[in-house]
């Protein structure tokens, strides 16, 4: 963002006659531009980068994290087939990315459309959509985890008000502790999304609307053929974040259920953290993380040719 | 004018390298205080312990301003050594293994840190982060508990100086509402649980739905460290032939059932304390470690708990016959040094580690509550001393005389093994699984996931 700013004065002063213009100014320019980015990139080098190298190394070790990290090829990936945790935390992931997404992706959207009107105190209601994205996640974990209590929590209560004589059990239960941790997590996300959409929905021209409603388009016609069509490159930056935070999921997850009960909610991001800090097997803790990694990249990159297919 | 603004942006360059560069240096010093101290303390490295020159100590505690021990060690030390200073350095106490371990492979680890748990001594002990001090453990008290856990081969590496038992609580007040009979020192789970379901009923009777006989927190070590200790044959534990584990799930699930103590998801959903529970009476009875004796006088104090009469008694055995010297199980805690001290320091580190084991240290421990690792008459008077602290005879006797075995076997698995069981104890104790199945599958994944 910086360097197109910052062209627009350079070009400015008159280059010095005798030596070859435009080179040198390229130069410059191009130093310039590098000296902006780098604060960030020196940060992300540091901190991310390099870190993220050398996790690809260990995952080929065997690393306690004292002295060296033995070489052992591909013994940490081979132990990954058979490993059956990983399995259920791997299936645990794709589950919670799978019901999370388009849970979000539509309530968000919706909650974007049910806010992008003028009327007073919409900035109240955006407001407290936003709200529990900013919540401290412990404190999320504390309450929900007291609303879904299977015997004194509030939604139980409710449900068997409603006339439903067995609730479920929620985070003490193997079958519903996923599901209460995904409307949680859909719970916390919606807002940050629905920010996003309503970005996109408010950079939509209105004469477009206009243009549809002189055509004769209904409400529904309208959203499919102007709304959505418009909204796509938002759609798709949102698409390609949830899925990669999906996939990433674990503080919500360590502070609600510690993957408990048994590990029904187990996730590949915890089941690293387990791996390495608390038994101390950094590369096969390396080699999970790759795997973990590949896949984001992968579906990532998927998304990008859907994308890119569409906009032909 | 068109010179200047050139001349400034060739001045920018430089300087936004410069802003860049700090910014990313502070960004990054933020957030490690304790390398800052350890590097400074390294100033001293100059000076010689042997000449009884100035030397300073680093030492890795945790939660200073609520943990005193390593204070009052660091100070009963100094006071007999003033050429010695020991700075204490502190560490979040929830995340003390990752930090030190992290610390310890950067090299700006502390000269003495603490083993919190002994089932990282293996991990610390095999990487070489722990200095032979065999020349210390053989000058200290042989009746200074638990030393020989930290022995690998003939050689010590590390020192306890503080050796927690679990016992069972009660409260005396509870039940005498209940018209039930305070522990005797004699029971077995079986009189245990009676005792939970009388107290239960007695307590309702009298018209205190509140509490209730027992309270079993929902850590895994309430119910597999007793296992461990009492039902485990020889090494079973280790291989995971964990089946002598079912029938203290099924006494724990069957007290859940019948409503003697509170259920297990409603700990986990309603983020219960134990030292909610049992300091504001919901509970009349309570196994808990040694550390709540010192934890449940200082919340008297600060109004926390309510006060009411209490006592402590060895914990329910499996038969009568190990009344006399019940078995308990507990958890050490040790100091050892760390192999890239300067070596000047050495001695007086050593001094250090052979002060700790002292009967002096042990007294200043049990004078703040602590469970020293060497308990004799002289410590139990200083324990006992302390004001609100119960005066009858049991009490004294669950203080000083149990055999405690460990909460968990040690091995280079045990991390592993741990894992594998504290999942088992969450499905098993919420209900999701049988103790049987559960304990099966734990064993399952244990012999493919760990001991493969």
């Amino acid at each position: 963002m910086a360097v197109p700013v910052l062209e627009k004065p350079a070009a400015a002063p008159a280059p010095p006659p005798r030596r070859k213009p435009g080179q040198r100014l390229k130069v410059r320019n191009a130093v310039i531009g590098w000296t902006f980015i780098l604060p960030n990139f020196l940060g992300f080098a540091t901190l991310t980068l390099v870190p993220v190298l050398i996790l690809m190394y260990l995952g080929f070790t065997s690393w306690n994290a004292f002295g060296q990290a033995t070489w052992i090829g591909t013994e940490n990936f081979q132990r990954l087939i058979t490993d059956k945790t990983f399995h259920t935390a791997l299936f645990n992931t794709f589950y919670y990315a799978a019901v999370h997404i388009p849970l979000t992706l539509g309530i968000s959207l919706g909650l974007a459309l049910l806010l992008n009107r003028k009327l007073r105190g919409m900035g109240f209601f955006r407001t407290v959509a936003f709200f529990p994205y900013i919540t401290s996640i412990v404190a999320i974990a504390v309450v929900w985890n007291m609303l879904f209590s299977p015997d004194s929590g509030v939604i139980n209560q409710f449900l068997m008000w409603i006339g439903i004589d067995n609730p479920p059990g929620w985070t003490t239960s193997t079958d519903w502790a996923m599901p209460a941790v995904i409307i949680v997590g859909t719970w916390r996300d919606m807002g940050y999304y629905m920010l996003l959409f309503l970005a996109g929905l408010q950079a939509i021209p209105g004469e477009l609307y206009e243009a549809a409603r002189v055509d004769g388009a209904n409400g529904l016609r309208r959203f499919l053929n102007v709304t959505l069509p418009c909204l796509r490159p938002t759609t798709f930056f949102v698409t390609v974040m949830l899925t990669i935070n999906s996939f990433k999921i674990f503080d919500l997850i360590l502070v609600m259920t510690d993957g408990g009960p048994g590990t029904a909610t187990l996730v590949l991001s915890q089941y690293i953290y387990r791996k390495g800090f608390e038994e101390y097997d950094f590369g096969y803790a390396s080699a999970v993380a790759i795997v973990l990694f590949l896949i984001c990249l992968v579906v990532t990159i998927v998304q990008f040719m859907v994308n890119k297919r569409r906009e032909r | 004018m068109r010179r200047d603004l050139a001349m400034k942006r060739r001045l920018m360059a430089p300087a936004s390298v410069l802003a860049a560069a700090a910014l990313v240096l502070s960004a990054c010093s933020g957030g490690d205080s304790s390398t800052s101290t350890s590097s400074d303390a390294g100033s001293d490295t100059g000076n010689d312990a042997a000449s009884g020159e100035a030397v300073t100590l680093t030492l890795a505690g945790w939660s200073l301003a609520t943990t005193p021990e390593f204070e009052a060690l660091a100070d009963g030390f100094m006071a007999a050594n003033p050429n010695i200073t020991i700075d204490v350095e502190d560490y979040d106490v929830n995340n003390y293994e990752t930090q030190i371990t992290a610390d310890l492979a950067a090299g700006v680890a502390p000269d003495i840190y603490t083993v919190k748990q002994l089932m990282t001594f293996p991990t610390f002990q095999e990487g070489g982060q722990l200095m032979d001090v065999s020349d210390v453990a053989a000058e200290i008290s042989p009746d200074v508990a638990t030393l020989e856990h930290y022995e690998v081969d003939g050689i010590t590496y590390a020192v306890p100086y503080r050796a927690d038992a679990w016992y069972l609580y009660y409260n005396a007040d509870l039940f005498e509402t209940a018209g039930v009979e305070i522990p005797d020192g004699q029971w077995t789970w079986e009189d245990f649980d009676q005792a939970a379901s009388d107290v239960t009923a007695g307590l309702a009777a009298a018209g205190n739905t509140d509490a209730l006989g027992n309270y079993q927190h929902s850590w895994a070590s309430t119910v597999q460290g007793f296992a461990n200790a009492q039902g485990q044959g020889d090494g079973e534990f280790l291989e995971a032939e964990w089946d002598y584990m079912v029938p203290f799930y099924e006494e724990a699930l069957a007290r859940q059932a019948e409503g003697s103590q509170v259920d297990f998801g409603a700990i986990t959903t309603n983020s219960l304390t134990y030292q909610g529970q049992f300091g504001t009476q919901k509970a009349a009875m309570m196994v808990m470690g040694s550390w709540y004796v010192a934890t449940y006088l200082s919340q008297v104090e600060s109004g926390d708990a309510e006060s009411f009469s209490w006592g402590f008694a060895p914990v329910p055995q499996q038969t009568t016959e190990t009344a006399e010297n019940p078995v308990t199980f507990g958890s050490p805690t040790a100091m050892g040094i760390n192999p890239a001290i300067d070596e000047s320091k050495v001695s007086a580190a050593k001094a250090f580690l052979t002060y700790i084991a002292s009967e002096d240290a042990a007294i200043a421990l049990a004078e703040i509550g602590i469970t020293p690792a060497l308990t004799n008459d002289a410590v139990a008077d200083a324990m006992f001393a302390k004001d609100g602290m119960p005066t009858d005879d049991l009490s004294r006797f669950a203080f000083t005389t149990h055999q405690t075995a460990l909460e968990v076997p040690l091995g280079t698995d045990s991390p592993g093994l741990q894992t594998v069981l504290g999942d088992a104890h969450t499905a098993i104790m919420s209900g999701s699984v049988s103790p049987q199945d559960g304990i099966a599958e734990a064993m399952e994944r244990a012999k493919s996931e760990v001991l493969d």
